[in-house]
């Protein structure tokens, strides 16, 4: 199942550094968002894109997980020669990524 | 009764839309209202149009807001807004000619100075950490420096009575938390309480952003109406904090809006840092209680850093941008090719380009090939580099523009150049930032 079924998400930008939030639509989903939602994951879906670090917060009052990626914007905002200096877009792109527990995950559109 | 402040928020970024923030202004629904006006960049293109003439570099929005919102400061109404940006001598002008001209009498402004610091980051030879190198290594591609500033200089100018404040660099949740702290009569020390405003600032500093705004997903997240937007509002007492919007208005104030407002741009969400404290957000909780109203809380703090965020503005010469499509069988092949053609024959000119890519639209210029797709029906081919001169960046600009002469079919060419200006974040010990305040009668 992909994560947009039972997640969604937001990317921002300071410098170089993107962040994105990731909060599940059903709390019931959480303990699953926290397993399954690796650093490895991101990494492996995000590949080329970040060329630093990826670090992993969460935010157990709102059931939220945040990525903070270094080096992942072109070399930041203002220099960046990308399409979309912000990573507006990764937002949809970590959306993408599998999550293996199909059985356990309660999806968003029934 | 306990006390309470009604605060808006009226914009999120430089040329964000004044109308409906005008519309809440004139709701009756709030007693202040915030303008965040400047992002990364905009203070060093502020600071660039100043070098060319010193009469600019603030706000250009400040005749349109004055017209709009003179009902709302002649109601009593306060504003406050970095509406300086790399000017607020000027912007202060042209606050009290608008005041004159649309007939408010009896504003008190408050001007914030000194929040720029380029000597400082010059004489102290500042690390850049992002760039690698100190100030002085690139003193003269240096355009600017700007200190982020908190709360304290607005709480001051509340204090003297100043009914429209305006500074440079604010920092965006300042804007807020300075009118809160205030009006709550809660001590800039009391850090509980300042992540606390941290936490109604945050979810009010991005305006539409936080009320649906960079949202909606269907058919995942949808909302009802997203043309007309309001802006967020909120209600502040020692009792309890709530985020809601304008009734009538389209968005949504809701968990899902709320929660991804929250997390938007923080890092370590244990640790948001401010010039007014380091925020803790991770027990923050959302509660609906009311339809496009929701109640918020669980914000903490720890003492604010001793040091103060500087953007420094680097002249990194000529960007230029040069685009053209391709459609149809084969249309991302012969993309391709264009692109290496282009890159062959700048090889002569490599010593002035800094950097340079090429990208396929609708193939892989958002995620550079980390979303395989399809064979695409069409597909744009854009050229983008950073050139230490102009003569560099026009031979790019001519090469993007001779694919007309193939590979075949390439058609709609685009080119845009411009000065390139970056920023790059440096750390400044706070007690080097010396801020005055000046309280003008209008």
């Amino acid at each position: 199942m992909k994560l947009r079924e039972f997640a969604y998400s937001r990317s921002g930008d300071k410098g170089d550094i993107s962040n994105l939030c990731v909060f599940v639509y059903d709390d019931d989903n959480w303990d699953i968002l926290r397993r399954e939602l690796t650093v490895e994951k991101v990494r492996e879906k995000f590949g080329r894109l970040v060329k630093g670090e990826i670090t992993r917060y969460e935010l157990p009052g709102t059931k939220g997980l945040n990525f903070v990626m270094t080096e992942a914007l072109g070399g930041g905002v203002s220099r960046s020669l990308r399409t979309d200096p912000h990573g507006k877009s990764y937002q949809s792109l970590i959306l993408d990524i599998d999550i293996d527990a199909d059985t356990e995950i309660k999806p968003h559109l029934g | 009764m306990s006390k309470g402040i009604s605060i808006g928020s009226g914009s999120a970024y430089s040329t964000d839309r004044l109308d409906w923030a005008q519309e809440l202004a004139d709701s009756g629904l709030v007693d202040y209202m915030g303008f965040d006006c400047l992002a990364e960049r905009t203070m060093a293109l502020a600071h660039v149009r100043r070098l060319d003439d010193e009469t600019t570099g603030h706000d250009q929005r400040i005749p349109e807001l004055m017209r709009r919102f003179a009902g709302f400061l002649g109601r009593g109404g306060k504003m406050v807004g970095n509406f300086g940006a790399a000017n607020p001598a000027a912007a202060a002008d042209d606050v009290l000619r608008g005041l004159k001209a649309n007939g408010v009498n009896g504003v008190r402004v408050g001007v914030i100075h000194g929040d720029d610091v380029l000597d400082h980051v010059l004489d102290q030879d500042l690390e850049l950490p992002e760039m690698g190198v100190t100030a002085q290594a690139i003193a003269a591609r240096v355009v600017s420096a700007n200190a982020y500033i908190g709360a304290d200089p607005i709480v001051d100018l509340l204090d003297e009575g100043a009914q429209f404040i305006l500074g440079g660099r604010i920092a965006d949740p300042s804007l807020y938390v300075g009118p809160i702290a205030y009006e709550m009569g809660w001590a800039l020390d009391d850090w509980d309480k300042m992540g606390t405003a941290t936490l109604v600032a945050h979810l009010l500093e991005c305006g539409t952003h936080a009320t649906g705004g960079n949202y909606v997903d269907p058919p995942y997240r949808v909302l009802d109406d997203i043309v007309h937007l309001g802006f967020p509002l909120a209600h502040v007492s020692d009792d309890e904090l709530i985020i809601t919007k304008m009734e009538g208005t389209g968005g949504a104030v809701d968990i899902g809006t709320m929660k991804t407002q929250l997390a938007y741009e923080i890092h370590d969400p244990a640790a948001y840092l401010t010039p007014d404290s380091t925020a803790d957000f991770t027990q923050v909780w959302v509660e609906e209680i009311g339809p496009d109203r929701v109640r918020v809380g669980g914000a903490t703090g720890r003492p604010r850093p001793d040091t103060l965020k500087v953007l420094v503005g680097v002249d990194e010469g000529w960007k230029v941008v040069t685009e053209i499509s391709y459609g149809g069988p084969g249309c991302a092949d012969r993309a391709q090719l264009g692109a290496e053609v282009v890159a062959k024959r700048l090889e002569p000119f490599q010593s002035g380009i800094d950097e340079i890519r090429y990208d396929l639209h609708g193939v892989s210029a958002l995620f550079e090939g980390q979303l395989p797709g399809g064979e695409p029906a069409e597909v744009r081919l854009r050229i983008a580099a950073r050139c230490d001169d102009r003569e560099t960046a026009d031979a790019v600009a001519f090469e993007g523009q001779f694919l007309w002469m193939g590979p075949a079919g390439g058609g709609g060419v685009n080119t845009q150049m411009a000065p390139a200006i970056g920023v790059t974040p440096a750390l400044l010990p706070r007690e080097d930032v010396k801020l005055i305040t000046e309280v003008i009668d209008a």
